[in-house]
Order: C-alpha cells, then sequence, then structure tokens
C-alpha cells in the first residue's frame, strides 16, 4: 500500500476539504462532550453520529466517527476526575487516583496528566495502525474460513472472559448474538429461517439499529433509574496545568508501557478500553517502586490508564480494518458505518482503497493532536456539562436514537429493532449481564457461520482440519495461552 | 425486592423455553431444489447456537439455584429501591408508548410528548426542564427535516 502516492495525495486533498476539517473538530467536540456527560460512552457517542453519516461521504464521515471515538475516551476522564464519576467505562481506573488529586487541590495537575497521557497513547496507537495494517492485511488476504473461524472464535472467546465476573453469562450472552444473527434468509442455500413470514427479515436483523439499541436505548432506561441523583461540584470553571518535559521524562517507562499495552489490548478482538484501561494501572502498580501509592492520588496513577485506554482506539482499528472483525463494542459501531458506505472491511479494502487507509492513518493523527488544543479550551467549560441534569439528556438522547434509525432507511421495522434491542439491553445488564459478548456476538455471527460451514465442508466433517494450518493452530495456541497464563504464572511463582 | 438469584432463575427457564421453540422452528429449515444438497444444512449453526445458548442458560440457573450467585452478586437486588424500579420501567414503557404513537398518529405528535413523558417517568418537576427538552425537541425536528431533508410520516 505505501508508496503509492497517487492514493497518498487524493487522502491529503480529501483531509483538507474545508467540510472534512469541519466535521474533523466536530468530531472531537462532540466526542468531548458525549465523554464528559456520565453514563455516556464512546458506542453510544458513535451510534447518535451514524445516521449523520449515511449523508457524507466516506472520508469525510469516518473523520467524524473517529474524531468522536477518541475524544469520547478522553472526555469520559475530565468527569472521572471532577467529580469521581468516569463518563466512559474507559476512566474507571482513573477515578481512583484522579478524583484523589483533585479534592487534594491539585485539580489542575491531574487533568494535564490525564489529557497528555491520552494524547501520546493515541498518537503510539496511530503510528502502530500504520506500521501493523497493511503487514496484517497482506497476511489475511492468504486466510481462508478455517483462519477466519479462528479469528472469531478467539474474539469471542477472550471478549467473553473479560465482560463481566461470570464466564458462563458472557458465553450466554456470546451464543445469544450469534443465534440473533442466523435469522433472515440463509446466504449459502438461501433457505429462510426465523422470518416469520415477514419480508423486513429476509436480511436479518439489521446491525445499526441493534447496536444503537443495545447501547443507546438501554442507556436511556438504565440512566432513567438514577436521573434524580444531584451531583456535588462546587467548581464554577476547570484549569489545565500541563506536565513539564522533565514530569514526563520521568514517567517515561510508565507512558510507554501502557501505550504498548492499549494498543495490544485494542488489536485482540472483543477487548475495549476499559481492559486496556485496568491492565495498564494494574502493570504501572506492579512495576512502581511505590505500588502503596496507588489509590492515594499519585500521577502515574492517571497517565498509566489514560494513556492506555486512548492507545486502545487505533489499536481496535487494526483488527477492524484488516479483517472485519471489530476490536472493541465501539469499533462494532464503527464497523456498522462501514457498511452504511457501502465499504466491507477486510484486506481487499487496502488494496482497492489506499486513499482511504491513508485517510484514517493521517485523520486519526490529526485528530489527536487537535485534541490536545480543544481539550485545553473544552475542559474550562466541562464544569457547566457535568452540571447538566441527566433528566434533560436522556429524553434528547431516546429522540436521536429513533429519528436517527429511521433517517437511515425510512423504515418503522428499524426503529422496532432498535426498540426490541432496547428493552433486551436494559434487562440482560439489570440482571448482571454484560452487553459487550452479545453485541461483538452480533457483529462476529455472520463471519463465524460462513467460516465454520465452509470449514466443515472442506475438511469433509473432519473438525480435526481445522487445525491443519498453521496460521490457525497459531491463534488456538495464542488463545490457549491467554486462557491458561494466569495458572502458568502461579504455577512458576509456586516452584 | 425482587432478587438477583430470583429474577435470574425465571430468565434463564425462559431463554431455555425459547432455545426450546426456537430449536423446534429450526427443524423445518429445509432448502429447495438443486441448492439442497449444498454444504451443511441450514438448521445446523442456529440449533448448534441454540443448545449452546441453553447449556450455558441451565449452567447460570444452576449457579443460582445451588451457590446462590454467578459472579458475585449474592444477595444482591435487581433494582436499588421501589423509586429506581419505577423510573426505569417507565421509561421503558414511555419508549414502547412513543413507538406505538409515531407508528398510529405520526412523528410529530411523538415527537411532541416523548420529552414530558420522559420527564414524567422520572418524577422530574422542575419546569425549566420541560421547557428545555421540549427546545431541544424542536431543535432535533429542524436538524433532520431542514438540513437532513428527512420526511417523518
Amino acid at each position: 500500500m505505501y508508496g503509492d502516492l497517487q492514493a497518498l495525495t487524493s487522502a491529503l486533498t480529501q483531509l483538507a476539504q474545508p467540510v472534512s476539517i469541519l466535521l474533523l473538530v466536530g468530531g472531537i467536540v462532540t466526542g468531548l462532550v458525549i465523554g464528559i456527560l456520565p453514563g455516556l460512552g464512546p458506542p453510544i457517542a458513535i451510534a447518535l453520529a451514524l445516521p449523520f453519516t449515511f449523508y457524507l461521504d466516506t472520508v469525510p464521515s469516518l473523520i467524524l466517527l473517529l474524531g468522536i471515538y477518541s475524544a469520547a475516551i478522553y472526555g469520559g476522564s475530565i468527569s472521572a476526575i471532577a467529580v469521581g464519576i468516569p463518563g466512559t467505562g474507559a476512566a474507571i481506573a482513573t477515578v481512583q487516583d484522579g478524583h484523589k488529586m483533585f479534592k487534594a487541590g491539585q485539580g489542575g495537575e491531574a487533568l494535564g496528566f490525564s489529557l497528555t497521557g491520552s494524547i501520546i497513547g493515541g498518537l503510539f496507537s496511530v503510528i502502530c495502525l500504520a506500521l501493523i495494517s497493511p503487514l496484517l492485511a497482506q497476511l489475511a488476504a492468504k486466510f481462508g474460513p478455517r483462519e477466519y473461524l479462528a479469528i472469531s472464535v478467539f474474539g469471542l472467546v477472550v471478549v467473553v472472559r473479560v465482560a463481566g465476573q461470570s464466564l458462563s453469562k458472557g458465553l450466554l450472552m456470546g451464543g445469544l448474538g450469534i443465534f440473533l444473527t442466523t435469522w433472515g434468509l440463509d446466504e449459502l442455500n438461501g433457505t429462510e429461517r426465523y422470518t416469520f413470514g415477514s419480508y423486513h427479515l429476509y436480511e436479518g436483523l439489521p446491525l445499526v439499529p441493534f447496536l444503537v439499541g443495545l447501547f443507546a436505548m438501554s442507556e436511556v432506561m438504565i440512566g432513567a433509574e438514577r436521573a434524580l441523583t444531584k451531583i456535588e461540584f462546587s467548581q464554577a470553571s476547570l484549569a489545565v496545568r500541563l506536565p513539564g518535559f522533565r514530569q514526563l521524562a520521568n514517567m517515561k517507562d510508565v507512558l510507554l508501557r501502557s501505550s504498548v499495552i492499549g494498543t495490544i489490548i485494542g488489536i485482540i478482538p472483543g477487548e475495549g478500553a476499559a481492559v486496556g484501561a485496568f491492565f495498564a494501572y494494574s502493570e504501572a502498580k506492579r512495576k512502581s517502586a511505590h505500588p502503596e501509592k496507588f489509590g492515594t492520588g499519585i500521577p502515574e496513577g492517571i497517565v498509566a490508564p489514560e494513556t492506555a485506554n486512548n492507545a486502545t482506539v487505533g489499536g481496535a482499528l487494526v483488527p477492524t480494518l484488516t479483517l472485519g472483525v471489530p476490536g472493541s463494542p465501539a469499533a462494532a459501531v464503527l464497523l456498522g458505518a462501514l457498511l452504511i458506505q457501502g465499504l466491507a472491511p477486510g484486506p481487499r479494502l487496502f488494496a482497492e482503497r489506499p486513499d482511504l487507509m491513508y485517510s484514517i492513518f493521517i485523520g486519526l493523527f490529526l485528530i489527536n493532536v487537535l485534541m490536545m488544543f480543544i481539550g485545553l479550551v473544552a475542559i474550562r467549560f466541562a464544569a457547566r456539562l457535568i452540571m447538566v441534569p441527566t433528566s434533560i439528556i436522556l429524553p434528547t438522547v431516546m429522540l436521536l436514537s429513533f429519528v436517527g434509525i429511521y433517517s437511515v432507511s425510512n423504515s418503522f421495522f428499524n426503529v422496532g429493532v432498535l426498540l426490541g434491542a432496547g428493552i433486551l439491553g436494559y434487562v440482560v445488564r439489570k440482571l448482571g449481564y454484560s452487553i459487550a459478548p452479545l453485541s461483538i456476538g452480533f457483529v462476529l455471527g455472520p463471519i463465524l457461520e460462513n467460516a465454520l460451514r465452509q470449514s466443515l465442508t472442506i475438511a469433509d466433517g473432519s473438525v480435526s482440519e481445522f487445525f491443519n494450518t498453521p496460521i490457525g493452530l497459531t491463534i488456538y495456541a495464542v488463545l490457549l495461552l491467554t486462557i491458561l497464563w494466569e495458572r502458568i504464572i502461579s504455577f512458576f511463582k509456586r516452584r | 425486592m425482587l432478587t438477583q438469584r430470583l429474577a435470574n432463575i425465571v430468565f434463564t427457564i425462559l431463554i431455555v423455553i425459547a432455545c426450546v421453540w426456537f430449536g423446534m422452528i429450526a427443524q423445518g429449515f429445509e432448502a429447495s431444489g438443486l441448492l439442497a444438497s449444498s454444504g451443511l444444512p441450514s438448521k445446523f449453526f442456529p440449533q448448534l447456537l441454540l443448545a449452546f445458548t441453553a447449556v450455558c442458560a441451565l449452567i447460570v440457573g444452576g449457579l443460582y439455584l445451588f451457590k446462590g450467585q454467578a459472579g458475585n452478586d449474592a444477595g444482591e437486588t435487581v433494582f436499588a429501591g421501589f423509586a429506581e424500579a419505577r423510573r426505569g420501567l417507565l421509561m421503558m414503557a414511555v419508549a414502547v408508548a412513543c413507538y406505538f404513537i409515531w407508528k398510529h398518529y405520526g412523528f410529530i405528535p411523538m415527537a411532541v410528548i416523548i420529552g414530558p413523558l420522559s420527564l414524567m417517568a422520572m418524577g422530574v418537576r422542575s419546569v425549566w426542564q420541560y421547557v428545555i427538552v421540549l427546545a431541544l425537541t424542536g431543535l432535533t425536528y429542524v436538524v433532520f427535516t431542514r438540513l437532513l431533508n428527512i420526511q417523518f410520516t
């Protein structure tokens, strides 16, 4: 892909269009606002913006969504630090030290560390994305059904393992998510499956309404329960104090380690920013000379999770773009945006649309740089946003979900799917299930079914043939290693 | 209050019943003509997934029945209190009601009442919140109809 000057020029031209620049800034501002508002995370932010992309060209629409994605993850840290309520799941780890620093009168420093860490993590992951994606795409071009089966199984198992505290509950949700993708005409032989006589179901349950319902509508119902909870916050405005180079140099190990962790966690299909943040936080604590100080309000406790959660953005795009397998729930919604644009993410996309890939890499780089400046300004207004009552936000989110989904397809059926998915999401979340395996299962389902059926046909029904491929075998081996990792470590520690 | 234990046992029973029902429907999936003999039958994957889901549901149900928990939620309730339960369930009812109002009476009646109904469901009494929500509804309507040229029925 690299070396295609024509594609590079085309990408730069598209990014330099006033619409693209406007949407880039607009995406960052929107992402920051939604990230700051407690409860509304990146998947909801992207889902609410999806209908607008229907009316935009591919590059501006992706720039808008990527801006929202990156900024929403960072925005969550502002309310985490200022009021101790994480705006997003990715900022939960930041609360522990961030809010303690804020209460100790070091709020400006805490916000500065969070912003700087987020930018560094984001930039690091973009560079990794640009370097790894073309190589993985070349490798993925050689993938057959058995390799795709292995990747899908890998993604599902990993997301189930990290979602919630019960493995069986995660597996149940994963299974349910995949089952729901079997509705509609069978792609291989045209058999009607669970269409219930409705032509609306011939193409199965639509992806975008299902995901928007699952994330946004269920959040409206959950949020309504605690809508009257008052937020204690006395600051009229917030100010940032950026850390100096010497302070950053002292934390170079934490920054580098967290960037690497975030990027790798992002690349693993199905894992999200919250997992990356927690993992980086626990690693920073483990490697620290003063682990007992973590949780008492120290900069490392902010820098580690914030660097890692923004590093997951670039990482999550690696499998999304090269394999069509989402790296996180937010990337699953982003995948829906690519499908709306008529694009099929996968190795062929790199060969067919190198200009688009350049636009994504350069656009994401610019987003992270601009986020530094916009973030500095936005934090000053964050206090007012934090004080906005949830009861005002929720009806607006519900209306936006309704009209947004309707506007994409002019279909009441899709609004019904949105509502159904919202109720399903609400019920399962109330019962202590995570919706991450459900959403990832819903995205991976068709890939998994096609890969499984083709693999079984090729192997003439022999399951052992699934492992008779070096790439597939490697993926299963890595999966086994991740499952047994903790036991292996504890075994060697005992010896 | 409704405990996680009871709610999850009921939920897993419903899941198992649904799996059996969908599994029986899947028995009727038949491809016709030349495609009938191509590859695995259409019912294979749905039934595989249904069996998997049902087994998981039985395990979850069993955990709640015999251990009282699945994932450190022993003794927990589904809702924090009656007020929270009322607000959440009423919001769900508002969403369903708005869908049917839109379907039967048109977009504008739905858009006008979605905000006030939601605020009432949440128990909001502040008048200015009603005014702001209505203003935001108007703004959303203008953006979609004027800027994006969407025609709502």
